[in-house]
């Protein structure tokens, strides 16, 4: 008797026991609808990045306050990523009730914008060749491996609501639907104040977006998408309803739709505008990219700016500034800094109104340096300065500027070119 | 039979008698109330409707199943078994013409009838002041759901408490118990979270299984399989917990 139920205790032990391996063995191999999702998510964005010639993606999105469109926007983006040559067409509704349409083309050498309002085409060319991919993955950015995981964890429980059908092709169509038993009520509240904030954030009196003020939940949320024989997604549709009440009491279910398409996978062409006949802007882009200004000698002379002062409620002008550059070549810069006052303000002088200064220009901090310098009196002094190329600028900043100037002068570190 | 109901009224007596089945009483009020005030706080302050009536009961279940239904489960297993062990009271128990097995046996099923108790009053109050202070939302499927929900919590909450009962054998303070267990706990949960991929290994992911028969497409397969789970970790469970306290010499 002994002996049985030492077995039997053993027994029931094991068959416990190898229950659990293998059942945990067979959930963990198994993939949910969730985890389909997200690896055709991840497929789709890889192989439009570095593997298809060509490809079409249409988005489209319409937020409906009880059935009516409020605001509307597709896009349709052809993208011919051997040419690296890409075009856009995105017309909408917005939300003051204006209809929108513009077009873009861009490619190694051109970029082409014009819109429905304005029928000129814009034109930049560049002089280098641009080296931009077309569509660059955004699951091999840095970050994308924590957000991932923050992702699955914030999921958590809702993964199974995820439901695979398999086609007899072999592709696949994903569904699922939440109502509001089942999201879990904090992510329900979280969700429903952000919207909330959202809406009412640009809802300004003209505007037809309605202002939610009690009640707000998310109602429902659904999605579904088709995945290809070969993992792709073709489309992937999510719907979500807000429901809340106004101030006056009257329910608004907001609808927020959304569609995305991936098609003519290694069939789409993308044209150039014709741009005969049309009324054409034509301008060729500086690179501003590069890490050296190309020209750095045109920075050499002087610049100027004003000193001001608050005075009596009004803006006095009490004196210049001039920057004098006497040297630049991208990594040597020298020059003389000096303030003259007019006549009756000459006190505001100080121990900084002369100095003259040395800088080295780092390398890749185009245009940006640190300068060291030395006053009348032989104090150190040091600061920043910046060729801004963009608008013709030199910034000029004197550490702790601010205590030696009493009196009310205003600060201003941006000189401009002294062309007369 | 007969002597296993004997032996299970005197368990039941004995928890019956102690006060933290009272105070869990009033800790399960007590989320009710604090988690209503919540809701009506969040309402009247942000503006959105929190719950409805029907996502209260929820709200409390997915709130409960994770702090204190599993604090008391602890507490009253550990009662259960180490507290008998020191106080000597076992030595009592043991000398009746009783087998260990039923003892053992009735002192776990005292325990589910607990976990079950807590429950069923749980959803009675929720359910209570989900009608009474929020909007209606309520429709035949999410009511019954809701009901199931709470019903099927009782699975994972005994597999807990199978594993507490092991512990118990294997050391004497109950004290220690009760921080192991509370480590074991936390140090699932972490886990779960970090591998989310082998989460279903970690029994304290089970706690939220109610979640599936939430489901609308009813993923029978999934719920199958984190069935079995429960069933041979519970079996596992019961059995190294029995055989320890067969062995047991008091």
């Amino acid at each position: 008797m002994k002996f049985k139920k030492k077995t039997a205790t053993l027994v029931s032990f094991t068959v416990g026991t190898l229950l659990l391996a293998t059942t945990a063995l067979a959930d963990i191999a198994s993939k949910s609808g969730y985890e389909e999702l997200k690896d055709s998510i991840k497929l789709t964005a890889e192989q439009t990045s570095e593997k298809y010639d060509s490809f079409t993606m249409d988005f489209s999105m319409a937020l409906k306050d009880n059935g009516k469109t409020i605001v509307s926007n597709n896009e349709v983006g052809k993208f011919d990523r051997k040419n690296s040559a890409s075009e856009s067409l995105s017309t909408g509704l917005s939300l003051n009730g204006d209809k929108r349409s513009s077009q873009s083309y861009s490619d190694k050498t051109t970029v082409i914008h014009t819109s429905a309002g304005d029928p000129t085409f814009y034109v930049t060319e560049y002089t280098k060749e641009r080296k931009e991919e077309i569509f660059s993955n955004p699951f091999k950015e840095e970050e994308a491996e924590d957000l991932e995981k923050i992702a699955d964890a914030l999921v958590g429980s809702l993964k199974d609501h995820v439901v695979v059908a398999e086609n007899s092709d072999g592709s696949k169509a994903l569904t699922g639907s939440l109502t509001e038993v089942q999201i879990p009520s904090l992510i329900n509240a979280v969700a429903s104040f952000q919207l909330k904030q959202e809406f009412n954030g640009n809802g300004n009196q003209e505007s037809s977006m309605p202002h939610l003020t009690k009640d707000v939940f998310v109602k429902e949320v659904t999605g579904s998408a088709k995945v290809n024989p070969d993992g792709v997604m073709e489309s992937i549709l999510g719907t979500a309803i807000l429901s809340g009440k106004d101030e006056q009491g009257t329910v608004h279910e907001i609808s927020i739709e959304a569609l995305f398409k991936v098609k003519d996978i290694n069939s789409t062409e993308v044209s150039k505008p014709n741009l005969e006949g049309k009324k054409v802007i034509k301008n060729v882009a500086k690179d501003y990219s590069d890490s050296e200004i190309s020209n750095p000698e045109k920075f050499i002379g002087k610049f100027k700016n004003d000193i001001v002062i608050e005075k009596d409620g009004k803006f006095v002008k009490v004196g210049e500034r001039t920057l004098d550059i006497t040297k630049m070549d991208n990594i040597n810069v020298a020059g003389r800094y000096s303030e003259t006052f007019k006549q009756g303000f000459e006190n505001y002088a100080s121990d900084f109104s002369e100095l003259a200064f040395t800088a080295q220009i780092k390398k890749d901090q185009r245009g940006n340096a640190d300068f060291e310098g030395t006053t009348k009196s032989g104090e150190k002094v040091r600061g920043n300065i910046y060729f801004s190329e963009y608008d013709g600028k030199v910034n000029f900043n004197i550490d702790n500027m601010n205590s030696p100037y009493a009196g009310g002068l205003m600060i201003d570190s941006s000189f401009s070119p002294d062309l007369d | 039979m007969a002597v296993f109901q004997a032996a299970l009224l005197n368990e039941i007596e004995k928890l019956y008698r102690k006060k933290k089945v009272l105070v869990a009483i009033l800790l399960s009020l007590a989320v009710i109330v604090i988690g209503q005030l919540v809701i009506v706080g969040v309402r009247s302050g942000f503006g959105l409707r929190g719950t409805g009536s029907v996502e209260f009961p929820m709200l409390v279940l997915s709130v409960v199943v994770n702090t204190i239904l599993p604090l008391f489960t602890a507490l009253v297993t550990i009662d259960s078994f180490s507290g008998e062990f020191s106080q000597n009271s076992m030595r009592i128990t043991l000398t009746r013409p009783i087998s260990r097995f039923k003892i053992y046996t009735a002192k776990i099923t005292s325990i589910v009838l607990f976990i079950l108790g807590a429950l069923l009053l749980l959803l009675v109050f929720s359910m209570l002041a989900g009608f009474i202070f929020n909007a209606n939302s309520a429709s035949f499927d999410s009511l019954g759901r809701t009901v199931f929900s709470y019903l099927v919590s009782i699975l994972p909450m005994t597999v807990l408490a199978l594993g507490i009962v092991l512990l118990a054998n294997i050391f004497r303070s109950g004290i220690a118990v009760f921080f192991i267990s509370i480590l074991i706990f936390l140090a699932f949960k972490v886990l779960g979270l970090l591998f989310s991929q082998y989460s279903s290994l970690f029994l304290t992911t089970q706690l939220d299984w109610y979640n599936l028969f939430l489901v609308n497409s009813f993923p029978l397969a999934k719920i199958a399989r984190q069935f079995l789970i429960m069933l041979g970790s519970g079996i596992m469970l019961f059995s190294a917990g029995f055989y320890i306290f067969d062995k047991k010499e008091f």
